[in-house]
């Protein structure tokens, strides 16, 4: 199904690399305009899924589908249009550290577009004015904290405007409070402006804060294990892994001793 | 888009898509279209815009602002609430004006000024470093156990080992290269036997040692550099320190001893593939091998085996000392450990020369 309200179709992935298989038989759909967060514990292939679904890395089977076109094996042109339908930010933010803040938004408004200078200025300022760096616009990355350049990480990822956004790891290494204004931020992209947004987490309260579905994986069984709303998941999962995850208990003793 | 002039005023009616693909045109279109006439005031219907993004949205800001026409005051209404999210997300004019305000450039006193604290300090580094190396270096001899002897034989062979090739090549050739230079104007006198005298002399004294040392600046140096100055950036040398582990002792000792022992090991080999690139030259043109050999006895003493190996035992030790004190000050930033690499090659460079310079004044003063 790829109708207008589905913005991504994964179909029958498997990734790994080489001989090891990481994620096996993955099949679901992110809707358009929701939050939908990937997550699992450390190691389970997260990261993996998401560099697949971006197009960095190759998966050993299956599709990965926007608008009903394949990102896997795509070249060329196809390929460059496929990639303008969505921004990526990085764990770090993977900020220009020679660039200041707007010239690193304005980077992908001077290759791609036809917009003259000022318009590309104003376009990076309004970007950096989502995410709350307006101030900051001509301060380099290395000046600005590990939030700040999240944020800044997201202006550059929607500098184009692209209608789903990749975030990898939003809450790693930051202070509860700047990780609740980022979940805030993550909220009102998707609420008021309509933004499909992928997130890669497995911070529980980030998790409850900002999904709108989420899609669990597990290492050991190597596919998904659930998919539907937090909520639902934590109450509602006949998954006893699934149920251990949501409510943040340890491992069975006995299991870690074999384990 | 089309503009017409009522009893009202002029109104100006955009519609269609207005985002990163198509928003160049527009402006164009809407810059000619508004400088066909004369007008103080538009009102800008924008219920037809059916959809838009923030690109797009920048020529409506433009437009509002009267940046796209001098002195026209336009009024915006009917754009979709979503797109007036967007549009309300650009900052005010002057908040625009502030922005990319770079660092001021400094007056050349400033500049020269700064230069020379750069190099105070540079030095005063350089004098605690070395004092750091020394005292290091008292620590091993009297605990031998602490030298990390895998580390030195790791270091060893990517330094040592690893470039043999690359030394057997450039050697090789330059000794092929300084025969073949030679042989035409010593021919003029029917000297082309002298050929081997020269070659010995040559490699041995001065080449030999020194292109070993600028291979092993660009191999080794700039890797010493480069592999410190990344541990650096990632807090590696930080967590040493905070074990209570120096990392002079932990990981520069082991680079110089390596250095100081592979550069004459080395050396010593680029010294015979020089000769023998110049063998090779002096045997196609016919000299016996038993006379090549006596012209090479009689014209290298030990004396000036010695003489090129001392040199590499010191440019070996300059050289990676040099690496891992540039890796170590490593700076931050993302050009910062390519900086220090680059730093390194050049500094050893010029210390090569420098020492090579000391040497020959010493051995012409001692007649060595």
């Amino acid at each position: 199904m790829s109708g207008s309200d589905t913005a991504i179709v994964v179909e029958n992935l498997s990734i790994g690399y080489g001989d090891r298989v990481v994620q096996q038989d993955l099949s679901f759909e992110v809707r358009r305009g929701e939050v939908f967060v990937i997550l699992g514990g450390s190691g389970c292939g997260k990261s993996s899924l998401l560099k697949v679904m971006i197009g960095l890395v190759a998966p050993l089977r299956g599709r990965v589908l926007y608008d009903g076109v394949d990102l896997v094996g795509a070249e060329g042109p196809e390929r460059l249009s496929l990639l303008r339908k969505f921004g990526v930010m990085y764990q770090s933010g993977a900020l220009f550290g020679s660039m200041t803040l707007l010239e690193n938004v304005r980077l992908p408004l001077d290759e791609f577009t036809r917009l003259q200078r000022a318009e590309r200025q104003l376009v990076a300022l309004a970007k950096l004015n989502q995410v709350g760096l307006l101030d900051a616009a001509a301060r380099m990355p290395s000046e600005l904290s590990g939030g700040m350049q999240k944020r800044a990480g997201i202006a550059r990822a929607m500098a184009l405007d692209p209608g789903i956004l990749f975030l990898d790891e939003p809450s790693a290494g930051l202070d509860p409070i700047t990780s609740a204004g980022l979940d805030r931020l993550i909220r009102e992209l998707s609420e008021s402006f309509g933004i499909t947004l992928v997130v890669v987490t497995h911070e529980l309260q980030s998790i409850f804060a900002i999904a709108d579905r989420c899609l669990m994986l597990d290492a050991r069984r190597k596919t998904m294990i659930a998919e539907g709303k937090p909520a639902e998941l934590r109450d509602e999962s006949p998954d006893p892994v699934v149920r251990q995850f949501f409510r943040r208990q340890a491992e069975p003793e006995k299991e870690r001793q074999t384990g | 888009m089309a503009l017409r002039e009522g009893a009202g005023g002029a109104v100006l009616t955009l519609s269609g898509a207005l985002d990163v693909r198509s928003a160049a045109a527009a402006r164009d279109a809407i810059v000619a279209e508004l400088a066909q006439h004369t007008l103080t005031r538009v009102e800008v219907d924008a219920s037809g815009i059916e959809r838009g993004d923030a690109s797009g949205m920048s020529i409506l800001y433009q437009l509002a602002q009267g940046q796209l026409a001098p002195g026209l005051e336009a009024q915006l209404h009917g754009l979709r609430p979503e797109l007036e999210k967007l549009l309300a997300a650009f900052p005010a004019p002057e908040a625009v004006k502030g922005v990319e305000v770079r660092p001021e450039r400094r007056s050349i006193p400033v500049e020269v000024g700064g230069a020379t604290l750069g190099l105070w300090n540079d030095a005063v580094e350089s004098i605690r470093f070395l004092g750091a190396l020394t005292l290091a270096l008292a620590s091993i001899l009297s605990h031998p156990r602490k030298l990390r002897a895998s580390e030195l034989a790791r270091v060893f062979e990517k330094s040592g080992a690893n470039a043999l090739l690359i030394v057997s090549l450039i050697s090789l050739l330059t000794g092929l290269i300084i025969a073949f230079e030679a042989a035409q104007p010593l021919k003029t006198f029917g000297a082309q036997i002298f050929i081997a005298n020269m070659i010995g002399l040559v490699m041995v004294r001065e080449l030999g040692p020194i292109m070993t040392a600028i291979v092993f600046a660009g191999r080794s140096g700039s890797a010493f550099a480069a592999e410190l100055g990344t541990m650096k950036v990632n807090e590696e040398l930080a967590a040493l320190r905070t074990m209570g582990l120096d990392p002079t002792r932990f990981l520069v000792i082991q680079r110089v001893l390596a250095g100081s022992v592979a550069m004459p090991l080395l050396t010593a080999y680029s010294m015979a593939m020089g000769i023998l690139g110049g063998v090779i030259v002096t045997r196609m043109m016919g000299f016996p091998l038993a006379l090549i050999w006596q012209q090479l006895a009689a014209a290298l003493g030990a004396k000036d085996i010695l003489f090129g190996l001392a040199k590499a035992v010191v440019f070996g030790a300059v050289v990676a000392g040099l690496g891992c004190y540039q890796g170590v000050n490593t700076r931050q930033g993302p050009s910062a450990v390519g900086d220090s690499a680059t730093r390194a090659v050049v500094a050893s460079i010029l210390m090569i020369i420098l020492i090579d310079a000391v040497f020959s004044v010493f051995a012409y003063v001692l007649g060595i």
